[in-house]
């Protein structure tokens, strides 16, 4: 039996980069996450898939829309018609396909949830749990059907697992307690990165997000495929997203002019350059004189002339290594002041007074807690403009 | 950190050169002023001065063009405080390019830690100054507004932008937000967000949403539904009144129709048709009894027209004339027509023709060719063209061998003496070409003595031998492992083997040792053994009886002793034999394990020796001692093979510099070769350079030849074209000689011929109508000869005598005139004649039709009353008693219709009310209110339908989702940079005030020193104003007047930053040790008075460190020698 295992797709959900403002990007991607889930079927179908596995969060709670539920059964019933089944569990952000609310999905679509918690589909068991709200801080794991001796089992699960740091735990479970819960396969949703674990010969696979919506998710953009056969299960990876955003780092403080910056600029851009893809670079710039503003207009020009390469951010920070305070004197007495009560305190009214204007949506790229971070940039800034300006 | 020297050893174009700056003596200040024309290298040594310090530039350099990058080699002799003076050379390498006076590496961050951490710009930004820096600094410093901060800082830093740089950003922040900004970027996205919101909202179908849109559809299909069966219930009570009322109005009209029925004749109804019949037949009767009275009246009328129209007897042979007389044609036209006009035509063209003759003749006089005649002189419009074009190709190629002719003579002029003939450089082009790739063989030199030394490091900790281990081949690093693991395994196996052996022969002697116990033991006898005693005992017994001695007895005694003893045992011994039988399993056992045992000892001994030989032999093969450990293996192994690696690549690197280095002659060889078949003889050295300029102006000197050379291919063919216009004007002397020859105009010029043309031409026309006119006048005589004859013909026929006196035409015309009466007559004869028989005929056909009419009347009438009346009476009072019949019949069946169609009882209720004349405005009104409320509700419910499918189709927004996403992620970018930007400048403002509070007790003296040193005595010193907004600078004149900074000229501004730059440098030096401060012609457009005072400040940087001063104005080395005591003037080196 063969399994496509995807999560995490949220249709509808838009991709977040400036890269986007390019018209050309932004027309071809605007149906990024359902062009992608398109694929998704497609290699189901042409893989000859047994089941399409979707362990939650198919849909996304900012962006609810019916027509995406629409969209989704027009594809499964496509993959169904190929022969190919389909089992799915809600995530967090799964509200549109409530079939208590919208009804069932349709033939071959099984949707798993606590009145039916699993099927069989050629001699495999699936066992599933959905998310009846939003947030759920319990653990699923013990209203999970115990494995059906003499079959493989595979359980579909939306958790955050052990957690992270400044995140809420949605359905945690630790991997231990997954394992020892005697299913063969884990397919699991809700963190964007994708890997996988083993124990013996049982696996847990997070898919990750398949097409990455920003910086963030970079690490994602596939979907895994699994062979059940004699032993272990096999699992392979299958990209699947249209665009990923790579990370370019470079350092300027060797180039003596102009062209020296250009070539190295350039080079970082033809090396995010994937035959396949669509990129978008995120430059992380070491310089001692130029701002991220100055990088961007030369990388934006740079990018007239190398294909499917688009600009996410610029990043301009001075060498780590660069220590002449002692010799830089508004540099030393910048940081100085930054150490002042009342140079804080004006800084926090000024940092409040801007993120007061925000759109809400956004007010976090300005909290208290980026401060001392803004003031160093700032500090750097101050530094890479004045040094900047004065070359011209 | 003094700069003693700078080397210029190669680089741009200078060779070896050196600068060297003096120490100054005693207390003179240090400052050396190098002095050079213009394009000296001033500015190169000022850059392989920065090359020193910080590394050459990594591309496209601008010095390579004598030395190439890889050869380019400057140096300096720097003194340092710690150190003192120290030699050190810097190449074009990317690592360890800084090298001591003996070209050995040195690491850069000895220089870096002298300089301070600085990087070369920061060094240009400090540590030296132009006169574009002198006046835009000066410039740039009035944004400062004389902020003090801001003005010490440009000092030290020799940064003069921080208040544009601070201006820019706040600009930048603003640009994302302000207070009331209203194009803000912000300000912009925040409005497209919010039509984008709205937008996206429509385009969405979430779920409340469709919650919403389902439940007013279903709302408004049970309105629909209410209203609709309303309506249904309305129309079937209007239909029912309608019904009622047509009941009620029909039975009246029937009783009305009954009573008129009474007053008309009996009789069965009218056929189908009768009334139409009826109208026919009387039409019929009347119309035949008309005709036949025209008739009768149109018969007398023709018998009197034909009595009136008797035959011509003449008119057929006077038509025949006549018809003769029109065929007969003169110009195309008849004869009669052009007879009236031809008397006087003829004389008229008689005159003409003969004015025509006086006309030819004098052009033939005038022609000079009176006595040819008419017909030899007349050429046809072919000859006169191709003369034409004869006479005229003669004068256009008498024009063409002219003008060729003169072009030649011109271009000839025009050439001048042949240049010297390009020589063929391909092949020293070729060789030329080929240089370059070979030329530079410093690299594959360095790389082969890197990789020597490497190799002696490598091979330093190896025996002698290691090349002859090498090259009898390593052992595979998996074989070590292998042996190693082998060694291992087996020493542990042979202990374990010993172990186990020496266990189980312990155990196999135990075993055998309770086994002996046990069979020693009688009550182990075992039942072979009690079978032996007894055939023992009666084989005694046997030999016994047959014997019966006392042996025998007693032998039988004996037997028989053993064996009741053994049969006791037996029988006593199981317990016994079970133990021994066991003893002897154990026995077995242990002996097998004993032999197993030392089975695998043999075995692991005989493995132990094996590996312990194979690991001899590879340590031998690896230069160990055969003893030694497999673990020393891996170690020596990667030292081998790293030896053996970095011996391939030395001996690759030095093949490598060695066939570089014969690529390099060879092609050198070639060069010279190549040179001196093109007659470029000179050393080797000069070689690539006399070559590239003969290269170089091989085009220049290819150019020249083939200019020339064209040249004289255009005078050659200029001569071609002469000659070829000569023999075409010969050519056309010849043709118009040839058409001349037979004409009276031979001998005649081109040019007479050509203006003889003209009047030729006339000649022809001339002639040509003459012909014609003669022609004519001949056919104009032989008509009038002809119509005459025919009129005399005419008069005969008619009995008449032929009268000269009158006209031919009259007589013709009268003849004409009696032929065409009598065709008239003729005509009207014959048409009346026809008419009357047709009036005959159609008199018989009335008479029939009107008897025929008057049965088919009596047939209709059949059966009905009203004898007496008129047909067309009695047909219409029947029809009307027929239509009242019908008409009742009609009502009879609306009414019993319209009650059967409606429902009963309403029809009932309805009819009930009758008479009432406004139930039916009633009834309908309540139909019409019915099927409003009907139409409003399906309304209502096809607009909940609709608004529903419309979310479900409505277009998809991802564009406005993606623009959504995209305008927050800009928003939080930008966001960003506006708070880095606004906490920016309140740092920087923070910072420059503090600075200003640091610096002003060390800093401003020397500013003011300095200022008032260049600008006396305009200004008298400088003073520091508080102001809300920060410390402020300004001048203070001799008359005690204080002007802001800001207020100062432009001039004067420049030397504030000047001054400030020298505070700023004395502040450094004092801080960290000086360095040395590079000044390119500042004093370029100062008069000789500021001039002075500059260098004095130049004087006052030698003081504190050191000033080495650029310039190309000789009158500045005699003011420096004045000013400045003990000042190094050292020239640029040529």
């Amino acid at each position: 039996m063969r399994l496509i295992v995807s999560a995490d797709t949220h249709l509808g959900s838009p991709i977040r980069s400036a890269a986007l403002r390019n018209p050309l990007l932004g027309e071809g991607l605007k149906q990024a996450s359902l062009d992608t889930f398109r694929g998704i079927v497609d290699l189901a179908i042409s893989e000859d898939a047994d089941a399409l596995v979707l362990a939650g969060d198919i849909f996304d709670n900012d962006f609810p829309d019916l027509k995406s539920r629409a969209f989704l059964i027009t594809q499964l019933a496509r993959a169904a018609d190929a022969g190919v089944s389909s089992v799915l569990i809600r995530g967090n952000h799964d509200a549109l396909i409530d079939h208590a609310v919208h009804g069932d999905l349709g033939l071959d679509i099984h949707l798993l949830h606590k009145g039916n918690p699993s099927v069989e589909i050629s001699g495999v068991m699936f066992h599933g749990l959905s998310f009846d709200k939003n947030h759920v801080a319990d653990s699923f794991l013990p209203d999970y059907p115990a494995p059906v001796a003499g079959r493989t089992n595979v359980g579909l699960m939306h958790t955050s697992l052990g957690g992270s740091p400044g995140h809420d735990p949605y359905a945690p479970c630790s991997e231990q307690d997954l394992f020892a819960h005697g299913y063969d396969i884990w397919c699991l949703g809700h963190i964007h990165m994708p890997f996988e674990r083993t124990s013996g010969s049982m696996v847990a696979i997070m898919p990750g997000i398949p097409q990455p919506r920003h910086y963030g998710e970079r690490f994602g953009g596939s979907v895994a495929v699994v062979t059940l056969g004699d032993g272990a299960p096999q699992v392979a990876r299958r990209d699947v997203g249209h665009l990923r955003f790579v990370e370019a780092k470079l350092d300027l403080t060797e180039c003596v002019d102009q062209s020296d910056v250009l070539d190295v600029i350039g080079a970082a851009l033809k090396d995010a350059q994937d035959s396949v893809h669509v990129t978008a670079a995120r430059l992380q710039v070491i310089t001692a004189r130029h701002t991220a503003e100055d990088i961007h207009a030369l990388a934006t020009e740079l990018l007239e002339g190398i294909d499917r390469v688009f600009l996410d951010k610029v990043k301009a920070s001075p060498p780590p290594n660069l220590n002449n305070d002692h010799v830089d004197d508004l540099s030393r007495l910048m940081r100085e002041e930054a150490q002042e009560a009342g140079f804080q305190q004006a800084s926090a009214e000024v940092l409040e007074e801007l993120r007061g204007v925000l759109p809400p949506t956004v007010r976090d790229v300005l909290s208290a807690d980026v401060l001392t971070e803004l003031l160093d940039d700032a500090i750097n800034e101050v530094s890479l403009s004045l040094h900047g300006m004065d070359v011209e | 950190m003094r700069l003693n020297r700078l080397d210029l050893t190669r680089y741009g174009r200078f060779k070896d050169a050196q600068i060297t700056m003096p120490k100054p003596q005693g207390d003179a200040s240090d400052v050396t002023l190098i002095y050079g024309p213009n394009e000296a290298g001033k500015s190169t040594a000022f850059t392989a001065y920065l090359e020193v310090l910080f590394g050459m530039k990594a591309r496209d350099h601008p010095y390579d063009f004598r030395f190439k990058r890889s050869d380019l080699l400057v140096g300096a002799e720097l003194e340092f405080p710690t150190h003192g003076p120290m030699v050190v050379q810097r190449n074009g390498k990317k690592t360890q390019s800084l090298l001591d006076d003996q070209g050995r590496p040195i690491d850069d961050t000895f220089l870096s830690a002298a300089l301070h951490g600085l990087g070369r710009d920061d060094y240009v930004e400090r540590f030296s100054l132009n006169d574009e820096g002198l006046r835009q600094g000066g410039a740039r410093i009035a944004a400062a507004q004389g902020d003090l901060g801001q003005l010490l800082h440009a000092g030290v830093s020799g940064l003069t932008t921080i208040a544009a740089t601070l201006d820019q950003m706040t600009a930048r922040a603003d640009r994302f937000h302000k207070k009331g900004g209203r194009g803000t970027s912000l300000k912009v996205a925040k409005d497209r967000l919010t039509e984008i919101g709205q937008q996206l909202r429509a385009a969405r179908l979430t779920p409340d949403r469709d919650r919403a849109l389902v439940a007013a559809k279903d709302k408004a299909q049970a309105v629909f539904d209410a209203a609709d069966s309303t309506l249904g219930t309305a129309r079937l009570r209007e239909a029912a009144c309608q019904a009622a009322q047509v009941w009620f109005d029909r039975t009246e009209d029937i009783r009305l129709i009954d009573m008129k029925l009474a007053e008309f004749p009996e009789g069965p109804d009218l056929r189908k048709g009768a009334a139409e019949a009826v109208a026919r037949l009387v039409a019929i009767m009347s119309e035949k009894s008309l005709r036949m009275t025209e008739a009768a009246e149109n018969l007398e009328k023709l018998t009197k027209i034909i009595d009136d129209n008797p035959v011509d007897p003449l008119a057929d042979v006077l038509a025949d004339e006549l018809a003769q007389l029109d065929r007969h044609l003169i110009d195309g036209a008849p004869l009669l027509a052009r007879a009236a006009t031809a008397a006087s035509d003829l004389g008229k063209r008689i005159k003409d023709r003969d004015e025509l003759g006086a006309q030819i003749d004098q052009i033939l006089t005038a022609l000079d060719m009176a006595d040819v005649p008419v017909a030899s002189s007349v050429l046809t419009s072919r000859e006169l063209e191709d003369l034409a074009l004869a006479a005229q190709a003669v004068v256009t190629c008498q024009n063409d061998a002219v003008t060729t002719a003169d072009a030649v003579a011109f271009a000839q002029d025009q050439q001048g003496d042949a240049p010297a003939e390009p020589q063929d450089l391909s092949h020293l082009q070729t060789t030329w070409d080929a240089w370059p790739a070979v030329a530079d063989i410093s690299a594959t030199e360095a790389t082969a003595a890197s990789e020597t030394a490497r190799l002696a490091n490598a091979v330093a900790g190896l025996p002698a031998t290691w090349k002859d281990l090498i090259d009898a081949g390593l052992p595979a690093r998996e074989t070590l492992a292998d042996v190693s693991r082998s060694l291992a395994t087996t020493v542990a196996e042979l202990a374990t083997a010993q172990a186990e052996s020496e266990k189980q022969g312990t155990t196999y002697a135990l075993a055998q040792a309770k086994r002996q116990a046990d069979e020693a033991t009688p009550a182990a006898i075992d039942a072979t053994a009690t079978a032996q005693t007894r055939r023992a005992r009666d084989a005694t017994w046997a030999a016994h009886r047959n014997g019966l001695s006392t042996e025998t007895a007693t032998a039988f005694e004996t037997a028989m002793h053993v064996d009741d003893d053994a049969q006791a045992s037996f029988a006593a011994g199981a317990d016994a034999r079970g133990q021994l039988a066991t003893a002897r399993r154990d026995e077995a056992a242990a002996l097998v394990l004993r032999d197993s045992a030392q089975d695998r000892l043999d075995r692991a001994t005989e493995t132990h020796r094996e590996v312990t030989a194979q690991s001899a032999a590879l340590a031998s093969a690896l230069g160990l001692a055969p003893e030694t450990s497999p673990t020393a293996f891996t170690e020596r192994h990667t030292a081998l093979s790293q030896a053996a690696e970095i011996a391939a690549k030395s001996s690759n690197a030095t093949a490598g510099f060695n066939a570089q280095s014969a690529r390099r002659s060879a092609a050198l060889a070639d060069m010279a070769l190549a040179s001196k078949a093109v007659g470029i003889e000179c050393a080797d050295s000069d070689l690539p350079s006399r070559i590239q300029a003969a290269l170089t102006l091989q085009e220049s000197v290819r150019q020249t030849w083939a200019r020339w050379t064209r040249a004289q291919e255009t005078i050659t063919a200029l001569k071609v074209k002469a000659d070829h216009a000569t023999s075409q004007k010969d050519a056309a002397d010849q043709t118009l000689a040839a058409l001349t020859h037979a004409l009276p105009l031979a001998g005649r010029t081109a040019a007479d011929i050509i203006n003889a043309l003209p009047t030729l031409r006339n000649l022809g026309q001339l002639q040509a109508e003459h012909d014609k006119l003669s022609l004519r006048i001949e056919a104009l005589e032989n008509a009038i000869a002809q119509l005459d004859g025919s009129a005399q013909r005419i008069m005969a026929m008619s009995g008449e005598g032929y009268d000269p006196d009158v006209s031919s035409l009259t007589i013709i015309e009268q003849a004409r005139s009696r032929v065409t009466s009598a065709e008239r007559t003729t005509l009207r004869r014959t048409e009346a004649q026809e008419r009357h028989a047709d009036a005959t005929n159609a008199r018989k056909l009335a008479e029939s039709a009107i008897t025929i009419a008057q049965d088919e009347l009596a047939d209709w009438f059949k059966g009905q009353g009203a004898e007496d009346a008129t047909p067309t009476a009695r047909i219409a009072l029947l029809s009307e008693r027929d239509v009242l019949r019908n008409a009742r019949n009609t009502h009879e069946t609306t009414r019993d219709s319209a009650r059967a169609a409606v429902k009963t009882d309403l029809f009932e209720d309805e009819l009930g009310v009758l008479p009432d004349a406004s139930r039916a405005a009633a009834v309908q009104q309540l139909l019409d209110d019915a099927q409003e409320a009907r139409d409003l509700a399906l309304g209502a419910h096809r607009e909940a339908i609709r608004v529903h499918q419309e979310a479900f189709d409505a277009d998809d927004r991802s564009d406005l989702a993606t623009e959504q996403a995209t305008i927050l992620e800009e928003i939080r970018a930008e966001a960003q940079h506006a708070a880095v930007a606004r906490l920016g400048v309140l740092a920087a403002k923070g910072a420059l005030r503090r600075l200003a509070s640091e610096r002003r007790t060390t800093m401003l003296r020397d500013v003011e020193n300095a200022f008032v040193a260049i600008t006396a005595p305009a200004w008298s010193s400088v003073d520091v104003w508080s102001q809300s907004e920060g410390e402020k600078l300004v001048g203070v004149q001799p008359d005690g007047s204080v002007v802001p900074v800001e207020m100062m000229s432009t001039g004067t501004m420049g030397q504030l930053y000047f001054a400030l730059r020298v505070a700023g440098y004395r502040t450094f030096a004092r801080d960290f040790g000086p360095l040395p401060m590079i000044l390119d012609d500042i004093m370029e457009t100062f008069d000789d008075v500021r001039a002075k005072a500059a260098l004095q400040l130049c004087s006052d940087i030698g003081r504190s460190g050191q000033a080495i001063i650029f310039t190309h104005h000789a009158h500045l080395v005699d003011l420096a020698r004045d000013t400045i005591s003990g000042v190094n003037i050292v020239e640029m080196p040529r």
